[in-house]
Parts: structure tokens; sequence; C-alpha cells
């Protein structure tokens, strides 16, 4: 003990030495939920306070509170500075209906996609031959692309006229010759493009699961004379279980909350509102409407909210089902 | 499933085309395939792999070469071939030229590095909490973490905006000692508590899964509870560890939405590197090739790190570290 600093650290040591269990996870979590308040929570809760404001167009500022004058105005499309979508051409449909409709279809669509695409992925990252950091590389670099840059390049692919495979596709007769304004066209361009580049982090979450199986466990299947099926369904799925639930469950999170996307393919929220395309428009639009913007935040949270609580019950039946605790 | 090719060399469906000089050849070579794979079905799901893998990976890496197509069509023009018709590979120093390229990369780079070892640092304290120790509150206090992602990340950008620039004191209580919008804390701060949760579940997932036995070893011998953790928890756990390593140094390096709003436009300013591939397109032209070239460079220092860390990425629990 020659410094000061080492007798406090030795201090400090067996001070956390001597806390009960519980008192040391409180430490433990102390760092991380102090960040969460100051740059999270603190945020969200005035979020949630600005949307029981009213909307004052210019200056970036709140208006009077009107309590749940903007959730109504939401709820009941009356707000008459609601942007417009135009996937219902006559205009019947409110907005938000709309948009809640095409969000929950893109992250339907595109968590399947990831979950099996990065299944494979993961086997082909695991399987041991020649070669397979270079695999590795190249399946996770999709990853690594910013997604301005992925709009460009799924963009200069169906430019209408021009893009290489504009015309191919619309000779299949699949796309129309304006596929980037075409809300089904551009939906499924939308949705191939998150699989492309968002396979890579399911992969990436599942090799991580299928790398911490304890190979030990294989040696007394294959004792055992398991099959390669029953070596599946007994170990490996059920060990990859737990990572595979977390994966799902951001992506399915961040599906929900879609929109670089739709606006880095030129896409645009008319042909393809997502729920938070109507957060940013009411927010960056030509109006800063900011109450209404914060409510539209959290109906959306109350959506995927929903959703989640859907999937933690599936999760809790499923580890029932599968002997976990 | 599970593809176990370790025990097996298939260095022959690698070099497919060998030395068969005729049919007959050909003809038996096939035929002896056909009775290994059959002696040996482990091999046949090996070849599936291969061909499923190669399907793969090519509509995988379309777009990647279809981003060096780009970047190798002459300026302005935007009917992209699908072969390029000149190489010339001077678009990427160009790039450098044009724009203080490096240092839209640095100033990424910067936060991306600072935000991942502070995240997995505090992350693994709150993970270990949360996969290890038993305490009240666990599950609503895991919750909150996912509640946080319920709302989009639009949402919190005004409060932080003006408490940033001490319009409003943060958290009601107290006003911000100095105006920290358009520094390097405005991003690294926001990003660190959207990259956190994330970073949570996975490590809690992967800590949990250690069994106790190990840490009680090395306790036994005198470690002290939080060198367990450093010590034993988180070497185990090293493919939890890069993964969430890997996912959140990504997430922040190519964040746009935060690390645009936060700085100012040009380099000097702390713009992050997408406002550098975005600094090709002016008013008037936007240079595609350029934009193109400057995310193949961008993409350099990730497919590093990945390179390195996957390494990281393999059974932490080998033969022996198990028994229970």
């Amino acid at each position: 003990m020659s410094g000061g600093s080492d007798g406090v650290l030795t201090g400090l040591a067996t001070w956390t030495e001597n806390l009960s269990e519980q008192a040391y996870a409180y430490l433990l979590l102390v760092p991380a939920f102090l960040v969460l308040l100051l740059f999270a929570f603190w945020p969200l809760a005035s979020a949630i306070r600005m949307s029981f404001f009213a909307d004052v167009l210019t200056g970036g500022q709140l208006g009077e509170f009107s309590g749940i004058t903007n959730y109504v105005q939401l709820l009941t499309n009356t707000n008459a500075l609601a942007p417009a979508a135009f996937v219902d051409p006559s205009f019947q449909t409110p907005v938000l209906e709309q948009a809640l409709f095409m969000t929950i279809l893109f992250a339907v669509l595109s968590v399947t996609g990831e979950t099996l695409l990065g299944f494979l992925y993961a086997m082909l990252m695991k399987a041991e031959y020649k070669g397979r950091r270079l695999v590795r590389l190249l399946i996770i670099l999709p990853w690594a692309i910013p997604i301005v840059i992925q709009g460009m390049i799924f963009f200069l692919l169906f430019r209408p006229g021009y893009g290489l495979l504009t015309e191919p596709l619309q000779q299949l007769g699949i796309f129309s010759n304006l596929p980037l304004n075409t809300t089904f066209d551009s939906f499924v361009i939308v949705t191939v493009a998150d699989i492309w580049k968002t396979s890579a982090f399911m992969a990436l979450l599942i090799l991580a699961g299928l790398e911490s199986v304890n190979q030990d466990l294989y040696e007394v299947a294959d004792v055992m004379g398991a099959s390669r099926w029953q070596r599946f369904r007994y170990i490996t799925f059920p060990l990859v279980f737990p990572v595979l639930m977390v994966a799902m469950l951001f992506r399915t999170m961040g599906a929900l909350r879609v929109y670089g996307i739709i606006e880095s393919t030129t896409v645009g929220c008319s042909t393809v509102p997502s729920m938070t395309c109507l957060v940013t428009q009411f927010m960056f639009g030509s109006a800063t409407l900011y109450g209404s913007a914060a409510a539209v935040s959290v109906l959306i949270a109350i959506v995927v909210g929903l959703f989640i609580m859907v999937y933690l019950g599936f999760i809790r039946r499923s580890n029932q089902s599968l002997g976990l605790a | 499933m599970s593809i176990d090719a370790r025990n097996h060399d298939d260095a022959e469906t690698f070099d497919g085309s060998g030395d068969g000089t005729g049919d007959e050849e050909n003809k038996s070579r096939i035929a002896r395939w056909a009775d290994d794979w059959i002696q040996n079905p482990e091999k046949a799901y090996a070849v599936m792999l291969v061909f499923l893998g190669g399907v793969l990976l090519t509509t995988s890496l379309f777009p990647l070469y279809w981003l060096f197509n780009v970047s190798m069509a002459p300026p302005g023009q935007t009917d992209i071939p699908l072969l390029p018709t000149t190489i010339d590979l001077s678009v990427f120093i160009q790039v450098f030229q044009q724009v203080p390229f490096a240092r839209f990369m640095f100033n990424s780079l910067f936060y991306a590095f600072t935000v991942t070892v502070f995240v997995l640092l505090v992350g693994s304290l709150a993970g270990y909490a949360f996969g290890r120790l038993e305490f009240r509150g666990k599950t609503p206090l895991l919750f909150s973490l996912l509640v946080l992602s319920f709302f989009p990340p639009a949402t919190l950008f005004i409060p932080l905006f003006r408490a940033f620039n001490q319009q409003v004191p943060m958290l009601g209580l107290f006003t911000l000692p100095v105006e920290i919008y358009g520094t390097p804390g405005a991003v690294v701060t926001p990003l660190s508590a959207f990259t956190m949760p994330l970073a949570i579940f996975i490590l809690t997932t992967f800590y949990g899964q250690i069994p106790d036995g190990l840490e009680d070893a090395a306790r036994v011998e005198g470690t002290t509870r939080l060198g367990a953790l450093f010590r034993v928890i988180m070497p185990l756990s090293a493919p939890g560890v890069a993964t969430a390593g890997i996912l959140t140094f990504i997430t922040v390096y190519t964040e746009f939405f935060f690390s645009f709003l936060m700085t100012g436009n040009s380099a000097a300013e702390w713009a992050p590197v997408v406002d550098g591939v975005i600094a090709f397109q002016t008013q008037y032209t936007v240079r595609y090739d350029l934009q193109a070239a400057a995310s193949l460079i961008a993409i350099v220092p990730v497919a590093i790190l990945v390179v390195v860390a996957q390494d990281k990425i393999i059974s932490g629990l080998t033969q022996g570290a198990l028994k229970e």
C-alpha cells in the first residue's frame, strides 16, 4: 500500500465485498440507469408532457395546455394539418390507420425474412471451413452501410427508366414503370432493402448464441445416439432460444419504428407512410407541430408496447414448454 | 440442422474444376461422390450448405458490387450498367480532395469508439446484476429498458436539444453548466443511452448462462466480486461481449439522426461520416460516383473491426471449462 488511491480502492473493494446481494445489484445498476435517466427517460417524460399541449405552427414553441385534444384529433382524423398519404386514392382512410397497417405489415414481413435468413447466415458463419473469416465479414458488411447509402443503392436500381432492375421487373409484370412512386412496389423495395441490410444483425446475434452452446453437450448427444434433428431440437434450439428472442424483440421494435429507409430510397412518406413518418412530418414538416408529433409518438409506443406484450407472453409460454426457467 | 463440418475434409467441393479429362472419369467421379454422400450424409449437408451459401452471398453482395459499379460511372451518369465501362480508381482519391473526408471519418470513429467502450463497461455491470443476481424490482427495471425502445428516437430530440442548448433545465432541476450542443458530448451521451438497452439485454442473456460454479471457484481463490465479473464472466461470454460491441459500434458509426442534428455541418464542427458522404450532393448536382466511393471507404474501418472482433465470436465454453 504505497499511494492513497490504493487505499481508497481497497477500501471500496472491501466495502462492496460486504454488501448484500441485493445492495450490490443496485450498486451495479446505478451507472447505467443514471445515463438512461438523464438522456432517455427524462426526455421521454418531457415528450409525453408535450403531447398534452397545443401545436404552435411556427417558432418551435408549445401552445397552451390542451389536455387530450391532440389525441382526439389524431384518432378521429380531424387534425387539418396532418400529413396526407396517397395510399388510398379516395382519401377516405385516416392517415393513422394507413400508417398502422403499413407498419405492422412491414414489421411482420421483414422480421420473418430477417430471422430465417439470419439463421441460415449464422449457420454459414458457424460451420468450419477454409475462408470462413471472409464469409463472416461479407455477411456482416451490408449492415455497416449507412442507411443513406443503402437508399442510394436501391434508388439507382429502381430509378424510373434508367434503373437496372426497373425494366426487367416491369416486363415481368411485377412492378410498374415508376416503382418508387407506387405503393405496392415501393413497399416491396423497402422491405427487401431492410431484409438485405438487417439480416446481418440477426445472423450475428444468433451466431453468438450458437457459439455459446457448450460443445460437450453435443458429445453427450452423440454418445447417446441422438439424431441430427434431436440435437437441434433438444440442444441447439433451447440454448439459442434466449438470444434469438432478444434479437427478434429488438428487431421487431426497430421495424415498427421504420423511417430512414423510406426517406433515403426517395420512396417518401406519402407513398409508404410508416408510423414514424408521421412523427417526423409533424415535427420537421412545413409547420413544427410538436404537440401532435409527441402525441403520435405516444400512440406508436402504445402499439409497439402491445406487440411486445404478445411477444413476451409467447416467450414465457415457449420457455415453459421447453422446460426452461 | 446444426451443420458440423469440422471432422470432414470437404476440400473437393471448393475446387470442383479439378483435373477431369474425360467423360469416363467425370462419371466415375460423380459416382464416387454419390457413394460417398450416401455413406456420409454429413458431406451432402456440407455441399448443400456451400451451394446455399453461394446463393445467399451473391444476393447479399450484389448491392455492394453495385456500389462499386456506381463509383466507376462517370460523373452525372445515373444510367448504371451491369459492368463498369472503365475502371478508374482515382475517385477514391478525389473523395479526400473534395471534402475533408478523413476528418468526417475520424468524428464518427470517435463517437463509435467512445460509446462502445462506455456501453460495454456500464452495460456489463448492469448485465451482471440482471443476469446473475437476485433483487427486488428486477423484472420492472428490465422492462423499463424495453419501454425506451417503444418510442421513435425522434421523440427524444426536442427535449434533449433544448437542454443541450441550456434553454431548459435537465430533469427540470439543473441547467447544464456549459452548452454541449455542437460538441461530441451532445452525440455521445444520447447515443450511449439509446444503444444501452440492447447491449444490456445481450450481456444479461450471456452472463446469465455462465454456470455459478466457475464464478464460485474464482471467488474461493480470492478474486473480488468485481474481479470475478471482469476476469471470469466477461472472458467466458466473449461471443456475447464481442457481438454487443460490434452491434453498438456499427449502430453509432452509421447513425445519422442525432449525430447530424446535434452538430454543425462541417467536418471541423464534429459532423458524422454520413454528412461527409452526402457532402457530394449539392443543390444542383449529385455526384453519385463520389458518394459511392466515399461509402466504400467509410466501410473499411468497420470491416477491420469485424475481422478483429470475430475471432472472439468462437465458443467461449471450451472443453473442460464446464465440469459441474
